[in-house]
């Protein structure tokens, strides 16, 4: 039997910060980001991508019957879309009304709260989940972590929070030899009662879940389209439809899972490449062959549990780098310093019940900031220059040292 | 056969002004080592003085000395005050002003060359490209243009004509220009109209050592309550020495515990001294003068930051050497430097609020001190003279096989 294909596109857009100063510092000047600069990226990548995108999807899931999707938006780029895109807004909205494209959960500031603070991870997820229940009429099943940040202990904390689904990263590591393209699910084991009860008390959904299955991203298939679409050396060069779609039925297992950024859709992948085209003529490709696209909580539901493998994933892993681990976001010294002098403000920071305090360090938990600060100077370090707004790793810590310094002025008075 | 180059240079260690002299001899030890034979002329000060370069191979390097005035960084106004320092007779031998000296230095270097048999002819910087050009004709062979620094990084774009022709001179003639950064790259297609195709980059290569873990570790732990932010370079225009004490007093507003060391010589001494004075600066700030090798060591292992806030900077070896030292630096965005040093703040040059705020965080936050202290010098294994020279060899087979 032909794999199903699982489609899920991450939505983000992080709070970039502005060109602080120490002089600035202490002054009572409140605002860390580059409203100007957020805008600007945002209407950017809204008219390359969001907008055309969205209409694109919008016509193919309401053209073809077995054609879903998935998205998650994080919490940050809903409150930019009120912000700057109430017609991005409004377009996903209209997505979520046809009934046929599934919103995930997850981290509403796009942090690394699950590697660091249980009770903020707690907190950010059920103000995501809350968030999508009010713009999109539906309430999120299944969980994604930042970045796709994964372990066991991440799974059972989504399990207990009451999802039913997680999807993470198929690293070959991992998965030693089996298809990414099948269900499988974490290895079972009680949490400490500590951490049981932090996720209890914040618990986003009713009730825990009795199991969760993890789907993994196929990243071969995933990165021929995020990545290598238009890569002129790669072997693949130029990609059609038909072809990708052989390689998909080609794949085997039960569902093909192709997880990837949104902003592949002409913002990385530029409209010139023939992205949109090539999304174009993917369905009716399938519909032909008798393919169908589903989302996550469509693949849970036909999951036969008795054949489940285990994934068994002790250290943390994501999508990011060549070494899908934390190392993007995490282990040279600013960014370790920079994470840990952020985190230590917790319970100051929630004890003066101040909201827009709360926010300003919420905002500057989003994993960018440590994506930008990261130096791994490897073919990696490439993709990292690339997303940055700032000039170098340096300077993403100088305005960021900067706006915790402040923070800790505005504590301290 | 092995491959040859004929190179006319323009100064040398230990006789040398600026990087050229230190960017020359890295080179030619780098190429030597690579199985290059090299034929070298230097101009000296006089025929008497012995620059007195050695090292093992020098049976290998036969330098060639030609009697003339020259040193780099001349001006026609500093040669004849040098050249009447030379008794009468002697004046007539290198002529009247620097440009019959060049015909002179070119005549003879191109003259007592003429017998070799090179594979490609090397030259650097505007004093030598004449003999280069008229050299490469001779031995018909491709001529290679070295660039180091322009007449307009050094006179902030206003060029004594004559020297600007001569530099154009030498990249018209040349076969195959080698910039020592892709800043001095963009700086010959926008200024001297030369296509990008014919410019090879060349970084300037280093024989300084990463500091020892011993030291990074000592920087790290040492608390000080007046930390010293450095300059080193001439004092003139082009360094950015104005810039460097504008920062400076932005700094002392702030935080009036900064010390601040100025180490070089040049014409803009006392307008530095007064603008210091007049910022109040006259008790942070320390003008060291010129400064040997052995001082500039120690005011590089001292300095909690180095900042090169060039106008003009080609490339900036002094960049590297504070980075061996553990030094953090800034640099002006305007220099070659910032091409190869990913472990640093880079800004441009009148942007001296930026320059100062970079200063402060730097001070503030140790993490950040100490990556800059230890990440920064992984460039100097990069950039060994050893490999740098075999860029300028792979340049030189591809004239040669073409």
């Amino acid at each position: 039997m032909n794999p199903r294909i699982c489609f899920y596109f991450q939505v983000h857009q992080p709070y970039r910060l502005r060109d602080l100063r120490i002089t600035e510092v202490g002054q009572g000047k409140a605002d860390y980001f580059d409203s100007e600069k957020n805008h600007q990226i945002f209407r950017k990548v809204a008219e390359k991508c969001y907008l055309p995108a969205n209409a694109l999807m919008l016509e193919l899931v309401e053209k073809y019957p077995d054609f879903h999707i998935c998205y998650s938006l994080s919490g940050v780029f809903m409150d930019q879309c009120k912000e700057y895109g109430p017609d991005v807004l409004e377009s996903f909205q209209k997505l979520a009304a046809t009934g046929k494209v599934e919103f995930l959960a997850e981290t509403y500031y796009h942090s690394l709260a699950s590697v660091v603070s249980l009770e903020e991870y707690c907190e950010q997820v059920t103000k995501h989940v809350r968030t999508t229940e009010e713009l999109f009429g539906m309430t999120p099943k299944v969980f994604r972590n930042t970045e796709l940040i994964y372990n066991n202990e991440i799974a059972q904390i989504a399990r207990l929070m009451g999802f039913n689904g997680i999807i993470a990263e198929g690293a070959d590591s991992h998965l030693e030899g089996r298809n990414p393209n099948d269900l499988f699910r974490p290895p079972t084991f009680r949490l400490p009662a500590e951490q049981e009860k932090i996720v209890r008390a914040n618990r986003p959904l009713q009730k825990r879940a009795r199991d969760i299955a993890v789907l993994l991203k196929n990243y071969k298939l995933s990165d021929d389209v995020a990545f290598r679409f238009s890569d002129k050396s790669w072997v693949g060069y130029p990609l059609d439809a038909g072809t990708f779609t052989d390689w998909l039925m080609q794949s085997g297992g039960k569902n093909a899972n192709l997880f990837m950024d949104y902003e592949t859709f002409g913002e990385h992948q530029w409209e010139d490449t023939g992205i949109f085209d090539f999304l174009r003529e993917l369905p009716a490709i399938w519909q032909e062959r008798g393919i169908q696209a589903v989302t996550p909580s469509q693949v849970i539901a036909d999951w036969k549990k008795e054949h489940t493998h285990e994934y068994d994933v002790h250290e943390t892993i994501s999508w990011a780098d060549m070494e899908r681990d934390l190392s993007a976001w995490t282990g040279n010294h600013i960014q370790d310093a920079a994470l840990s002098s952020i985190y230590a403000l917790e319970s100051q920071v929630k004890g003066t019940g101040n909201k827009g305090l709360i926010e300003a360090w919420r905002r500057l938990l989003t994993s960018d900031h440590f994506y930008y600060m990261c130096t791994k100077y490897w073919s990696d370090g490439d993709v990292h220059k690339y997303f940055s707004p700032y000039d170098s790793p340096y300077e993403a810590y100088r305005r960021y040292s900067h706006a915790l310094a402040d923070l800790r002025s505005r504590l301290s008075a | 056969m092995s491959m040859h180059s004929l190179m006319f240079g323009w100064e040398y260690p230990p006789l040398h002004l600026g990087g050229l002299g230190v960017a020359c001899q890295g080179l030619v030890r780098g190429l030597l080592s690579n199985g290059v034979k090299v034929t070298l002329v230097l101009p000296h000060e006089s025929e008497t003085t012995d620059t007195d370069v050695r090292f093992p191979s020098d049976e290998i390097v036969q330098k060639l000395r030609v009697c003339s005035m020259l040193q780099p960084y001349n001006t026609f106004e500093s040669f004849e005050a040098n050249i009447r320092k030379v008794p009468k007779n002697k004046k007539d031998m290198y002529g009247n002003d620097l440009g019959e000296a060049i015909s002179n230095y070119t005549e003879m270097s191109v003259k007592m060359t003429e017998d070799l048999n090179p594979s490609v002819v090397h030259c650097h910087d505007w004093m030598t490209y004449e003999a280069g050009r008229r050299s490469a004709e001779h031995h018909n062979v491709p001529l290679v243009a070295h660039i180091h620094a322009t007449e307009l990084d050094r006179t902030n774009y206003a060029p004594n004509e004559y020297i600007y022709q001569r530099e154009l001179m030498g990249f018209e003639a040349a076969t195959k220009i080698i910039a020592v950064s892709n800043f001095t790259k963009n700086m010959l297609t926008k200024h001297y109209g030369i296509a990008p195709e014919k410019i090879a980059i060349v970084h300037n290569g280093s024989i300084d050592r990463p500091p020892s873990p011993e030291l990074i570790e000592h920087k790290r732990i040492l608390k000080k309550q007046h930390p010293m932010i450095l300059f080193l370079g001439r004092l003139v225009t082009q360094k950015g020495a104005v810039q460097f004490l504008e920062m400076a007093s932005l700094i002392h507003k702030e935080q009036p515990e900064v010390n601040f060391v100025m180490a070089g010589d040049g014409h803009m001494f006392e307008e530095l001294v007064d603008f210091s004075c007049r910022h109040g600066l006259q008790d942070s700030i320390i003008f060291a003068g010129k400064v040997g090798s052995m001082e500039a060591k120690q005011l590089y292992a001292q300095a909690d930051c180095f900042v090169m806030p060039s106008i003009s900077e080609p490339f900036g070896l002094v960049a590297l050497e504070a980075i061996s030292h553990g030094t953090p630096v800034i640099l002006s965005r305007q220099s070659g430097a910032g091409e190869v040093v990913d472990d640093c703040f880079q800004v441009d040059f009148w942007d001296t609020a930026k320059m100062a705020d970079c200063v402060m965080t730097i001070l503030r936050e140790e993490p950040l001190a100490h990556q800059l202290r230890s990440y920064a010098p992984r460039t100097l294994n990069k950039l060994t003279w050893q490999r740098q020279a075999s860029h300028v060899q792979s340049v030189y087979t591809d004239l040669i096989h073409c």
